[in-house]
């Protein structure tokens, strides 16, 4: 199933605008992370793609044909404002959810007994969701997410304000939908999460998407680093180093970013000219740190 | 389980709006306010139609003791005070004494004793004026009879003046009124009870911030339609239940005849209650989505109540005349008409054209507030937090 492509997007409000020219694509069976700062457009993409909201401009296609309303219904979606029935019974609700997405009634039924097993609350199907502790409506609200079986999952911040066990049962629910070849997309402030479970990452920032692809193809676009440790090295050892600028030290320890074509070598031969090199070695950014570098140079 | 007993479709997958009825109507019939709320309103409406009759007091008939050769008038007594329209029980008194203890017991009203041609009437504070006619007019009778004149010659001697009357009142007018006001009263209550309830019901998933998972899998318009006919349907129901209680008690206390209640005046007013629900629900549901909270929804919903509440007003202006000016031209407006064309219905002859002149505006008004607030819906629905102004859900 899929792939999902979003070409072109474009809103705006008023004066703001919230998408310019925004694209993307999540290809099946791919989990995709759209991460970004609050306010950067990715719950009003999500909007767009779930047809909540209306595009100024733009396309979004399933498969290669345009979303209709009926295709829409097979989409999963989680908004970020999470929302249920209080008072409603828990089994009834993913049921309701179930038929209102196309399913018959027989069929809802025996996917809310499924999905109640699965996350073993099967014996509260019968109480009030206001009833339930935080973390367990948080599970119900995935399954309700889940219960028609969607071809395509959309989920606006899945992960915020689940416990650590609710985390890792949504991460690895999340795992499993998109190994059986349903293409997902979830938005995330959680950037180690999002580099721990992501296939591919979108980095939008004032609604444009700045940086996308695997977390390797993002580094691979990043400027080298290197981990020096020099014990005893006098204070100023690297100043006269061209094209190596300091990230962080931590004891003797320090970390450099290079400029695009500087020799490495030349830094460790001004290590080496300080004192005894204990360790000189190759430093992958993390997610959290080529986001920032991605959102620094947008903003710059 | 009681879900799965009633539940429809299995095996079926139903459209969505039929959907969204069903889980109301579901909700709604669970809900302590509703049990509650319905025993509550059958209960007062009883009490109130027996606290009426025993008020009101029941037209009793005048009974009557004979003692003696008195009792030979029984018979032409009877029968000359139901032509006079008295409706009496007659006895026959063994002892004079003992009917006069009786008179004064207050246990008989009436104690005649002495002969069929001369009879005296006891009576402990003061006589009938139609017994007293009907009772002479038999001793008369009894006294010609006495003379030799035969029973036909009695009969037309004796015959009552026939009356004509050149205006004679409408039997509809004075019987129908209290049942076309307490219907009235009815009808305005159920739309306001239940209109409120669906602008409840929409703020309710506006606060729970259901409705964007809900509008991403159906059109605005039949979430729309199917909360307000799921609302409707309950309240009809509700209705029922109650109307079927007040008219029991009408009927066992007989407090006042029940006018021409035939199917088709049931159909009528049933066919007005929806129609009004449908007008003023949908209205209600489209200015409830501008707010987030209940606390809000008095506030918002004012405007209707407005017209609401002149309905209400307008009646009683209405009603003594039914077929003035004044209601004939408001029970053709669709904000009144609900009310107004049912109560002018219940009370009078309405012309046709005029009832179908008041079903075709309130029809189309019910139509374009569909629409109106199927727009206001997908634009306010997902705004949180401040109040959205009107002409902003408009225009999108």
């Amino acid at each position: 199933m899929g792939p999902l492509t979003v070409r072109g997007l474009t809103k705006r409000y008023g004066d703001v605008a919230a998408l310019t020219d925004l694209s993307l694509e999540v290809r099946a069976g791919e989990l995709f992370g759209f991460v970004g700062r609050n306010g950067a457009g990715k719950t009003t993409t999500m909007r767009i793609v779930l047809g909540v909201l209306a595009a100024d401009a733009g396309e979004v296609t399933f498969a290669g044909t345009a979303l209709t309303f009926e295709a829409r219904r097979r989409i999963g979606y989680m908004p970020e404002e999470r929302g249920l029935y209080p008072k409603m019974r828990v089994a009834e609700q993913l049921r309701y959810l179930g038929e209102l997405h196309g399913m018959t009634g027989a069929d809802a039924r025996a996917s809310a007994t499924r999905w109640l097993e699965r996350f073993g609350l099967q014996e509260r199907r019968d109480d009030e969701l206001q009833s339930l502790s935080l973390g367990n409506q948080q599970r119900i609200q995935l399954a309700a997410a889940l219960v028609f079986a969607p071809e395509l999952l959309v989920l606006d911040e899945p992960f915020a304000g689940l416990d650590p066990l609710a985390v890792d049962v949504m991460s690895a629910v999340l795992r499993e939908q998109a190994d059986a070849g349903i293409p997902v997309i979830f938005s995330s402030h959680e950037l180690e999460l999002v580099e721990r479970v992501c296939d591919r990452v979108g980095i939008i920032d004032r609604g444009k998407m700045v940086a996308s692809g695997t977390v390797d193809e993002l580094r691979a676009g990043a400027r080298e680093r290197r981990r020096v440790d020099v014990p005893g090295a006098a204070d100023d050892w690297d100043a006269g180093v061209p094209g190596a600028t300091l990230l962080e030290s931590d004891g003797s320890s320090r970390v450099f970013e290079l400029d695009p074509g500087v020799d490495d070598q030349s830094l460790l031969q001004a290590a080496l000219a300080t004192g005894p090199v204990r360790a000189f070695e190759r430093v992958e950014p993390s997610l959290g740190e080529l986001f920032r570098t991605v959102i620094g140079e947008a903003g710059a | 389980m009681t879900a799965r007993s009633w539940s429809l479709g299995g095996a079926r997958r139903l459209p969505a709006t039929l959907l969204v009825a069903r889980r109301e109507i579901r909700m709604r019939l669970r809900s302590r306010v509703f049990v509650g709320g319905t025993s509550v309103m059958a209960v007062l409406v009883v009490v109130g139609i027996v606290a009426a009759s025993l008020l009101a007091g029941r037209t009793t008939p005048v009974r009557v003791g004979f003692s003696g050769g008195s009792q030979a008038l029984e018979r032409s007594f009877t029968a000359t005070a139901a032509a006079l329209g008295v409706e009496v029980t007659v006895s026959d008194i063994a002892d004079v004494t003992a009917g006069t203890a009786q008179v004064t017991a207050g246990t008989l009203d009436v104690l005649v004793t002495g002969s069929a041609t001369a009879p005296t009437a006891v009576a402990k504070e003061s006589m009938p004026s139609n017994v007293e006619s009907a009772l002479s007019l038999a001793a008369e009778a009894a006294r010609l009879s006495d003379a030799g004149l035969s029973p036909t010659a009695i009969a037309s001697a004796m015959a009552l003046v026939p009356v004509q009357l050149l205006a004679p009142p409408n039997p509809k007018d004075n019987e129908n009124l209290f049942a076309s006001l307490a219907l009235g009263i009815l009808l305005w209550i159920a739309l306001g009870q239940y209109g409120n309830m669906v602008a409840q019901g929409v703020v309710e998933e506006k606060a729970t911030r259901i409705m964007e998972v809900l509008l991403a899998t159906i059109q605005p318009s039949r979430l729309l339609a199917g909360k307000v006919i799921g609302t409707g349907l309950v309240g009809l129901l509700q209705l029922t239940i109650v109307g079927t209680a007040a008219l029991v008690a009408v009927h066992v206390t007989n407090v006042a005849a029940i006018p021409a209640l035939g199917v088709a005046s049931i159909l009528a007013d049933i066919s007005w209650f929806l129609l009004g629900f449908l007008f003023y629900a949908t209205a209600y549901a489209a200015v409830a989505s501008l707010v987030s909270r209940q606390e809000e929804v008095q506030g918002a919903v004012a405007p209707i109540s407005i017209f609401q509440i002149a309905g209400y007003l307008l009646m009683y202006a209405a009603l003594p005349n039914p077929s003035g000016p004044l209601a004939t031209v408001c029970s053709l407006l669709p904000p009144f008409a609900p009310i107004l064309m049912a109560v002018r219905m219940a009370d009078s002859d309405v012309p046709f054209w005029q009832v179908g002149l008041a079903v075709a505006l309130i029809v189309a008004s019910i139509v374009g507030l569909t629409w109106l607030a199927g727009r206001m819906y997908r634009n306010a629905a997902l705004h949180l937090g401040t109040r959205v102004r009107f002409m902003d859900a408009f225009r999108g």
